[in-house]
């Protein structure tokens, strides 16, 4: 089999990085190489900036109706390319295919918001403000805004940012994650397809410097990230000290509250696909499950049940629930958490180190994964370990629940498991999290709602996804005036 | 073979209608030609359809282990050289094996597009099923 060297797209065109530096893309499953990509040169980051600049000033005076239209094409595209899109998804990164499936119609989801721009993008005015004068406030789009991704979701995390920017009228820059990036190249594929003009959309690949030189270069005027807190931290620092906008979407360490009175037979299943889903990388995964009262023992009993019958194996085959972790260096940090876990006291209910996958030896598998005994003050408790681990912690009631949730440094999700309305409302209404479930273990916000997230899970005002992104791509500018 | 997750369920679905039409397209001749070549042209659209939603339907929300189906219990033995009789009464099968399959798979998964698909499909199969079992008599 020939591995191809990934290509960047620049000015509507693929171009052969002149990079020597190359790094090894493998199949998580099989440990195989399946791509090699390039660590772009600075230049070429620069050469990137200014093709977008210079694409930037006829796609803004390009209608929103027309602009839209390139939305409904590229929609089209990725429905008819959708299993290629899917299966892409699983041979970089693992997930299993419905997963994959869920990521690429979550990502066509937002091409289809975005595609509303003409009436998403309408200002508003006043007349009369004071005699005979008017007020309007019109939106504009500003310029380049490039997207630093991650791993977890290859296709979806660039299209909570990229279709709204390019619809507004700005242009854009894609620098995908070095582990998974062949996702974006066969996206960018479709774009071309699509027939974007030359500059309005651009993909390079690379790694820390490239993103240096997106965050220092003068035509870049905004940057959306998701990835780690300290990544995001310094992002959104030196984005901010060159006077660009940021939104920076980071870490999470997401507690899902059982309470007494929960529905078990329907907690227990949304328990699963919360901390086992996409084996455990997800910014939204439940990593703690926090026991109110005497849920505790028949809850873990439950747990372990159907924990213990996940199928593990390759995401290409249906009959699979959970796929590999990421890469072997993942592999050994989650393995290291669960000794940490032993060492700390926890309890290991469900030890998913050992697993063997028939026919992938070499794969970076592990196992669910459970600890009970877990108490808040355990690293197993504070830190992400983005795998499929899962602790338990005890709790008396719900005010101390909600305290092991608020003693995290991490504010993304959380969730709640009750009948009661009454605690459902009290959760809603206390909790310092961006996105929270009632009844659902992943709060993931559908496109036309904004990708929240509090405290260290997220720097900047403004998050990806709806109206919120509406607002961080675009200027309000507001015009006063009078006629004589 | 457990159909435990979402996309196996569809995709067992999207091979059964592969299945029937090309069952109908083999066995269409002599007095069940027109029949069955309608049949035939029905199982393609109905193998459109469920590739369809599989790919709008998911929903990664909800995306939570599924238990209780399992594919043997709808394993037909399709032989497309019988004589008349023979494939009548395959076909006959057939329908009731995919009508009893949507409706086991529409108490499997919450999404309501989803449900409503199968339940169109397991309707559509008894009435097939119905129009065969008059041919048959």
């Amino acid at each position: 089999m020939v591995i191809k060297n990934l290509k960047n797209y620049i000015d509507g065109e693929w171009v052969e990085s002149q990079s020597k530096e190359l790094l090894e893309v493998r199949n998580p499953a099989t440990d195989e190489v399946i791509a090699h990509v390039p660590l772009s040169t600075v230049e070429e980051v620069g050469e990137t900036a200014r093709a977008a600049q210079e694409a930037f000033q006829d796609w803004r005076e390009t209608t929103p109706y027309a602009r839209a239209r390139y939305m409904f094409r590229l929609k089209n595209l990725m429905e008819e390319r959708f299993e290629d899109l899917a299966q892409i998804i699983v041979r970089e990164h693992g997930k299993i295919l419905d997963e994959a499936r869920g990521e690429v119609r979550r990502g066509i989801e937002n091409v289809e918001v975005a595609a509303g721009v003409p009436s998403l993008m309408m200002g508003y005015n006043m007349e009369d403000v004071s005699q005979g004068i008017d007020e309007d406030c019109v939106y504009q789009p500003v310029g380049v805004f490039c997207c630093v991704t991650p791993f977890n979701f290859p296709n979806m995390v660039p299209l909570w940012f990229l279709p709204y920017a390019v619809a507004c009228g700005n242009t854009y820059i894609v620098k995908p994650s070095e582990l998974c990036p062949m996702s974006q190249n066969i996206l960018f594929e479709l774009f071309d397809e699509a027939d974007f003009p030359p500059g309005v959309v651009n993909l390079v690949h690379g790694d820390k410097r490239a993103v240096d030189a997106l965050l220092d270069h003068p035509d870049v005027r905004g940057f959306s990230f998701v990835g780690s807190t300290p990544v995001g931290k310094y992002i959104y620092t030196r984005a901010a000290a060159n006077g660009k906008r940021a939104q920076c979407q980071t870490g999470a360490k997401n507690c899902l509250v059982v309470m007494p009175d929960a529905v078990l037979d329907k907690t227990v299943p949304s328990i699963m696909s919360s901390a086992f889903g996409t084996a455990g990388q997800r910014c939204l995964a439940g990593a703690l499950v926090i026991a109110v009262g005497d849920v505790y023992e028949s809850l873990k009993d439950k747990l372990l049940e159907s924990a213990a019958r996940i199928k593990v194996g390759d995401g290409l085959d249906e009959a699979v629930q959970m796929g590999p972790v990421v890469s072997q260096k993942s592999l050994d940090r989650i393995l290291g958490y669960v000794e940490k876990g032993i060492e700390e006291g926890a309890t290991l209910l469900l030890d998913g180190r050992d697993i063997q996958v028939e026919g992938y030896p070499n794969g970076y598998f592990i196992g669910p994964t459970i600890f009970t005994d877990v108490t808040s003050d355990m690293v197993i408790a504070r830190e992400e370990i983005f795998g499929p681990v899962l602790g338990v912690i005890r709790v008396d009631d719900f005010d101390e629940a909600l305290n092991v949730i608020h003693d995290s440094p991490y504010g993304n999700a959380a969730s709640l498991f009750t009948s009661s309305g009454k605690w459902a409302r009290e959760f809603k209404y206390r909790v310092q999290a961006g996105n929270l479930g009632i009844n659902i273990g992943i709060a993931a916000p559908i496109a036309s709602f904004p990708f929240s997230g509090m405290k260290d899970s997220f720097f900047g005002d403004l998050h990806g996804q709806g109206r919120d992104a509406i607002e961080f791509f675009t200027d309000r500018k507001v015009v006063i005036s009078r006629w004589f | 073979m457990d159909l435990a997750t979402f996309g196996a369920i569809m995709s067992f679905g999207l091979e059964l209608e592969q299945q029937a039409a090309a069952f109908y397209e083999i066995a269409a001749r002599g007095a069940l030609e027109e029949s069955f070549a309608n049949l035939a042209k029905s199982a393609h659209k109905r193998a459109v359809r469920m590739e369809r939603t599989r790919r709008e339907g998911i929903a990664e929300m909800i995306l939570e282990p599924i238990t209780g189906m399992d594919g043997d219990d709808y394993h037909l033995e399709l032989m497309p050289d019988a004589d008349e009789a023979e494939l009548l009464r395959q076909a006959i099968a057939l329908e009731e094996t995919t009508r009893r399959f949507y409706i086991d798979a529409a108490g499997k998964i919450p999404v309501r597009e989803v449900v409503r698909t199968c339940i169109r499909m397991a309707k559509q199969s008894e009435k097939r099923r119905a129009e065969l079992e008059k041919l048959q008599s």
